[in-house]
This record gives structure tokens, sequence and C-alpha cells, in this order.
């Protein structure tokens, strides 16, 4: 089970929106209505395929609570795509974006792919933050906006598969320097080598050529 | 079949350390259970050495009592995480059920080096020779009478003199002596795998039991145990500072809202703190440092130049310095050289205790380093019985503590002052949460990882110096809560033997009980007494028939020794002091009688309810059965 790339994502936002449930639906494609609270960092994966091509989604998935914040931030180094979540049904948790937004530019490599998610899409009768708001915020700050529903799996799928197209668009315009790990990118066997600067065998190339899993 | 899958999985993605060695792993690389780090993919992300990220227990309730725990990888030094941790919890029976068991609760942690193969090991296989090594003495350990404490009688002055070629062994060095044959056991066990499996390097181990109401830290290496302890108010801190045998040790920080003092359970082994050690293997078998080694230590690293010059030099076990005139010899590399974090043994390994380096070699010269090693851990004991503290929610642990055990990941950049300040600093951030002990661990990692820098360097977070770029793994356990439900055991405990007593003594069999009550007791005395006893030995148990046979009994023997039998207690009398023998019976007969009534009416109401019948039955059938064979072994020993 080899893989063209790698692509580290981390999951951030409130405690409480959803993350790990986002998490364990794309993952293990099930829901589980009470979780625990996450207290370190979680790691989920899955393979996915883009253009033909293999990619491998290795997850983190972090701690929401404020108390956990600054263990969080030094999770964000070393990531190529974030899903930034919040809950439609509590409004503070989009107030919060913003900070939760600073955050993640200040800490994490300027390319990073944030991807906006407002989950639990399902509870429409208690939605407290309209769609058009997380569109319009998304839009403000060059994000991609889609509304999830951890609990029907609506659009979760979706959204870390288009958060992969785009990292793999910016890797085929040459934007991601992909033979830097700390950028969030790692490349498997699989990958054809059409940019010259390759590692042939690098401190890191180890664990790339194993291609396990 | 996972194992085997999993196995040659490592052994794919780990070139660097296959290429020599073609055997296999014994056990498959993994972190430790309680982690549920379980597939390739969650073991690859936790072993990310640019984040390193903290790893915490995914399900809290796995370890025992809310303890705590988190790791975090090196910089990337070695591929793997080659600390490991492990916990076991388990119970010591007696196979006749005639003592109540004995539950146990054991923690290690293992700091590997030159492989992960043998903190892997110590991990997986400690705990079971461990308990091999208390299953084989639990004879001895399982009946637990206040006598068992036997420092009472030790110290007695009136106890006949003791024989030449006997010695009394306590319930300490029991567990102690436990410890240690487990440790040396373990170092075999790796000695044996070394031609089956690929090379495991070596480990530290540090290791804590609790047992009986007991704490016991066994250390052999430079991972380090520190009981952290605080005191709350000031009522409660006078009489704190009177138990406390060093107040020099606690810090008067005005900045902290806690008051905290660490007490250090575990002695580093480095060559710097085991010179004397080393020096003297390196003195007793000279063969050992082939023809590259001294036994000195010099002030100055002599220069062939220096020749016929006088030195300032250690000479082997000295501990002051003084001069020498060099001469040839001695421009060999000292034995012992560097100082602190960087003292080397045969300018090659920083730790001279612990599993493994069987095949180890000096770097350059390929001397054996294993005989300068010892698996031999240093064991010390904290017995929770004496601690006199009562918590309550201003101070939950009380003067119990709390118990860090952490790798030199941790204690490299931190003091043993430091942690146990932050400890209650977290502890008193998350009061009620079920995860504060783990936060504490949490917290203490990401203290001693730091920050990454720019440039690729992890600096600590408040002074900018470097932060550890070691692995890092610590455990923090609530002493209390330990000793919270050690109490809670003893007392159902007790309550069953009363029980079983209780019922033995009521009916038609009260004559027969009796005499098996003063078998039983004879015996019980004999197995805690340990020792030859030629002198008769009576006891008083419950019950008026007892009463009654023991006083005919004492009537003619009156120079005898004498055993009373209260309830759970033994007191050990002096022959000839009948007048105290006098008034113990007295009040012997009047606790009884009140007992006995006490249990009569207990009895009753206990027919009346009915309480499961069936169940009763059947604790009686085995009381009895049990005492026919007690019987016989009571007898047995008093012949």
């Amino acid at each position: 089970m080899s893989y063209a790339y790698l692509f580290k994502y981390i999951i951030i936002g409130d405690t409480g929106v959803g993350k790990s449930c986002l998490l364990l639906q794309f993952t293990d494609k099930r829901f589980q209505p009470v979780h625990d609270l996450t207290i370190g960092v979680e790691f989920g994966a899955r393979m996915i395929t883009i253009d033909g091509k293999q990619i491998k989604l290795q997850i983190w998935d972090t701690a929401g609570q404020e108390a956990f914040r600054s263990i969080t931030r030094s999770y964000y180094r070393g990531a190529a795509g974030a899903l930034l979540v919040y809950d439609i049904t509590r409004r503070e948790t989009f107030n919060h974006l913003t900070t939760w937004l600073e955050d993640a530019r200040q800490h994490s490599n300027s390319n990073m792919v944030i991807m906006l998610i407002g989950n639990k899409s399902d509870l429409d009768s208690r939605r407290e933050v309209k769609k058009e708001e997380g569109e319009a915020f998304a839009r403000e700050h060059g994000l991609v906006f889609m509304e999830t529903s951890a609990r029907t799996a609506a659009n979760v799928e979706e959204a870390f598969i288009n958060t992969a197209k785009e990292i793999y668009e910016k890797i085929q315009e040459g934007v991601f320097d992909i033979n830097n790990e700390a950028n969030g990118i790692k490349i498997g066997q699989q990958a054809t080598p059409t940019n010259p600067a390759l590692p042939g065998a690098g401190g890191a190339g180890g664990a790339v050529n194993s291609g396990c899993c | 079949m996972l194992n085997n899958f999993k196995n040659r999985f490592i052994s794919a993605i780990e070139p660097d350390l296959s290429s020599a060695n073609l055997l296999p792993d014994k056990f498959p690389y993994g972190r430790p259970p309680f982690l549920q780090l379980l597939t390739a993919d969650e073991l690859r992300a936790s072993a990310n050495h640019n984040v390193r990220p903290i790893i915490v227990p995914r399900d809290l309730n796995l370890l025992p009592w809310g303890t705590g725990y988190a790791e975090c990888i090196n910089s990337g030094k070695s591929k793997w995480n080659e600390d490991q941790a492990a916990f076991c919890r388990q119970v010591l029976t007696d196979p006749e059920k005639k003592y109540p068991d004995l539950p146990y609760t054991y923690f290690g942690i293992f700091d590997g080096h030159a492989g992960y193969g043998a903190a892997l090991a110590a991990s997986y296989q400690f705990h079971d020779i461990l308990h091999e090594m208390l299953v084989d003495c639990s004879e001895l350990l399982l009946p637990r009478d206040e006598v068992n404490d036997n420092s009472k009688s030790h110290q007695n002055p009136t106890f006949p003199h003791p024989t030449y070629f006997q010695r009394r062994v306590s319930r300490d060095e029991l567990i102690i002596g436990a410890l240690e044959s487990a440790f040396f056991h373990m170092d075999w066990l790796i000695a044996q795998d070394r031609n089956y499996y690929r090379d495991a390097g070596g480990c530290t181990a540090c290791v804590t039991l609790f047992i009986d109401g007991k704490m016991y830290v066994a250390n052999a290496g430079d991972s380090r145990a520190v009981l952290c302890q605080r005191r709350a108010g000031a009522g409660l801190a006078v009489s704190v500072m009177q138990s406390t045998a060093d107040p020099n040790k606690i810090p008067t920080n005005p900045m902290d809202d806690v008051n905290s003092y660490p007490t250090a359970y575990s002695a580093d082994h480095t060559p710097e703190t085991e010179r004397e050690r080393l020096m003297n293997v390196a003195r007793l078998k000279p063969q050992l440092m082939g023809q590259h080694y001294v036994a000195m230590e010099y002030a100055k690293r002599p220069h062939i130049t220096d020749m016929g010059k006088r030195i300032l030099c250690r000479q082997g076990t000295m501990k002051g310095w003084s001069y020498k005139t060099l001469t040839r010899n001695d421009l060999r590399i000292p034995v012992v050289n560097g100082e602190g974090k960087r003292s080397r043994l045969l300018g090659t390994l920083g730790v001279t205790r612990g599993f493994g380096d069987h095949d180890l070699l000096a770097i350059n010269t390929g001397v054996q380093i294993k005989p300068f090693l010892t698996p031999h851990p240093d064991v010390r004991q904290r017995d929770l019985s004496q601690v006199v503290s009562i918590p309550d929610e201003h101070n939950e642990d009380g003067d119990y503590g709390i118990l860090v055990m952490a790798t030199d990941g941790l204690w490299d950049v931190s003091e043993n002052d430091a942690v146990s300040r932050i400890v209650f600093q977290m502890l008193s951030r998350y009061p009620k949460e079920k995860h504060r002990y783990t936060m504490a661990a949490q917290e203490l990692v990401a203290r001693a990882r730091g920050k990454i820098n720019d440039s690729g360097h992890w600096r600590l977070a408040d002074s900018k110096a470097a932060a550890t770029v070691d692995d890092i793994s610590v455990i923090v356990i609530p002493v209390y809560q330990y000793y919270k439900e050690h109490i809670e055991w003893t007392h159902n405990d007790t309550r069953e033997l009363e029980r079983r007593r209780r019922k033995a003594a009521e009916g038609n069999m009260a004559q027969e009980a009796v005499n098996d009550f003063n078998d039983i007791a004879a015996g019980e005395a004999h197995v805690v007494e340990e020792r030859p006893n030629s002198q008769q030995q009576q006891v008083i148990a419950k019950g008026e028939q007892v009463i009654a046979v023991t006083k005919q009994e004492q009537e003619r023997q009156k120079e005898d020794q004498h055993v009373l039998s209260e309830s759970e207690e033994t007191l050990v009398e002096k022959p000839n002091d009948n007048t105290s023998l006098q008034a113990r019976l007295k009040t012997v007969t009047e606790t009884l009688q009140q007992v006995q009534l006490e249990a009569r009416a207990k009895a009753t109401f206990e027919e009346k309810t009915v309480l499961s019948a069936e169940a009763t039955s059947t604790v009686t059938t085995t009381t009895s059965a049990n005492k026919q064979r007690n019987n016989r072994k009571g007898k047995g020993n008093k012949q």
C-alpha cells in the first residue's frame, strides 16, 4: 500500500465542535455521540485518490480547550492542511475563529491550506450561525468553506478530499517545497520524479520509502 | 499473526538497525499498551521528530487511581522512542485460601540506549518475573498480623538470645529481595536472548511497587523517582514541619501559590556517582581494562610531553587529589572521565546500571563494558501507614505526596524542586478533573521538550537554554489514591475474616472450632516467628471455651512463653510476666464476651433476614475444610 504523497493535516477549533467526530467519521466511517475530551493529540490516517495518485492523509486531531492551547500550537508545525472547525449551533465557537486563524497563521508555514468547517449541519433547527456568515468569513480570509455533519457524514469526505486537492494543486504549481518535511508533505515511492530535486536518500528517506499502509 | 506482520513491518522501516544483524526482534516495537497507539500509522505519527507530539493515554481509565502519563520522542537521535513504560496489577493468593489475598500494583519506566530491544523486553517481561519472585515468597508474605511487622518483637530485649546462624527476615527484606532478584533475572533473560534475537542494546530501570500499604522504589540507572509533597494552610504547616526530617529542603519562594518540596526516592547511577564501585572493579580485575585504560583520574589530561613531571591525580577510589610522577602507563584513558551528565565509563557509556548491554564495546578500543555494569537496583521504601496526615479538600493528597517517575529526558533539564512545583501548580489548576494527573505529566514533558526555534533547535520556553533532545517519559502517581484503596481492601478483608471466624465459632461445633482456632493461631504464629521454637505456645482466641481452655493450660505451665491471639492481633508476652498476662487475659475475656454477644445478636439478625443462605453455607464449608487442613498443619508445626 504505497503512496505517492503523504499530507499532514491538523484539525483545530473550540472544544466540543466535533473535531474528533469528524476524524472518526472520515477514518472509520462511524459516529460516536459521546466522545471523551481530547487531552493530548489523536492520530488518524486514510488513503485517498486524487488525479489517479494514491495520497495518504495523516490527520492530527488536537485538544480544543483553551488550557491546551500552548501544546496545540506546537502541532501546527509541519502541517500541509488545517481544518478549522466551528459548531453552527454555538455562536461563540464562530466568534473565536479569528483567534484560531491568527494562531494558525502565526505557527504554521505560510502555504498551509486552511479549510473552514461549519459542523453539525444536521442540527439545523438549533442553528445559530447562518451558512452565509460562514461563507463570508471564508471569503474574507481566503479560506475554503463547507458545512458538514459528522453524525450523518454529510460533506465529511468532501471536506478532507477538497483540502487534499488544493494541496495537490499547490504542489503541481510548485508552491510547496516538497523536499522539506516541515511543510507537511512527504513523497512516497509512487511519486513520479517530475521534480529533479527529489531526495535520493535523505534523512527522512527511510520512512518515506517504506511506504507501509 | 499480527505480531509477525508488525515485526516484518518494523524491520522494513528500520534499516539503520538491521544492516549487520539479521536476527529478528524478540518483541514487535510499540508504545506502552495503555496509550493504545495500535496501528503503524499512529506509531509513525507519534514518532515525528520535527513536532515531537506529547502523547497521553486516550483512555484515562486504563491506569489506576487516575495516574497520569505523558511521553515525547527525541529530536532525531534515534528513529524510535527508546523509552518504555509499563504497569501491572496483580494479586498474590494462597492456594489453600488460608490467608487473605495480597494485591499489588507495579509501575516501571525503562530508558533504552543503543536500540529499543532491552527496554521493550523489560516492559513486556519484568512484571512477570517480579510476580514469580513474589509468589516464591508468598507463603511468608501472605500471613499478615501485626507481629509480622516484627519490629516490635525485634527490639524486644527479653527475647531469647538469637541463634548465631539463623537470621530473622522481615517482610520488607523479602519484598526488596524479590525486586532485586527480579532485576538480576531480567538482565539474565536479555543475555539469554542475544544469540536468537537482534541486539537489544541496554536500558535503565526504575520500578515502583505498591504492596501491603507500602511503596518500594527500585532503581538501576539514571531515571529517577521523586516524591512531591506540599503543605497547604498555615495550621497544617507546623505539624508537617516537625515531621519533615530536613526542613532545609523546603524552598521558600513567595511567588509560589503552593509550597512544595521534593524527596528523591532513587539515586542516579552514572560513572560519576558510581566512581568508587567502578574503580574497585578496575582495581580488582585490571585485565578488564585491557591495555587501554587506567584506574586513575587526572585534574588535567596528561600529554606525552608531561612524562616525568608531577601531575595532580586521584588513583583508584581516592576522593581527594595528590601528586604523582607521570609514567607511560598513565597516558592511557581513565576508566571514568568527565563530569556530571557528561561523565563516561570507558569513554563510552553514561549510565552504569540497568539491563542489557551484553555485547557493548567501548568506542575505539573494543573493550567489553558489561563487566563494569550491574543490574543491581537501589531499593527505597516508604511505609504509608506511618504517614500522619488527613487529606482534605485543600490538600487532597495529604502528606502521602505525588510520585513522579521519569527518564533522564525530564531530569536533565528540570530540577526536582521545579518538578514538584509544576506538579502542584497543575493540580491546583485542575482541582477536580479526572485528567489532572495526566495534565501534570503533560506539562512536565512539554516544559522539558520546550519549543523549536527557527534554526531547528529545541529551547526551554522560559530561559532560552537548551531543552532536552532525548526521549521523555513521565508517570505521575497519586500515592494517597493507592493507600485509600489499600485501606478499603484491608477493611473488607478484616470483615470477611471476622465473619468467617464468627460463623465457625457458633453452632454445635464450638469446642471443635476452639481447637481449630488454637491450631490456626499457633500455626500462624509459627510462620510469623520463623524460628525454631521449642517452647510450647499457647493461644487465647475468641469465645468462652477458648478462655476456659487457656486458663487451664496456663495454670499448668506458668513458665512458658504465651502467645495471645485476640482477633487479628497477636501479642508476644514475656515469660514469667504473669501479672501482665492476667491483666491482659481479663481485658481479653471482657472484650470477647462483648464481641460474642454482638456476634450472637448479629447471627440472629442474619438468620432472620435470610441473608444469602447459599453463599453463607458455601463459606462455612470452605472454612471448615480449610480448618481441617490447618489443623493438621498446625499440629505438625507444634511438634
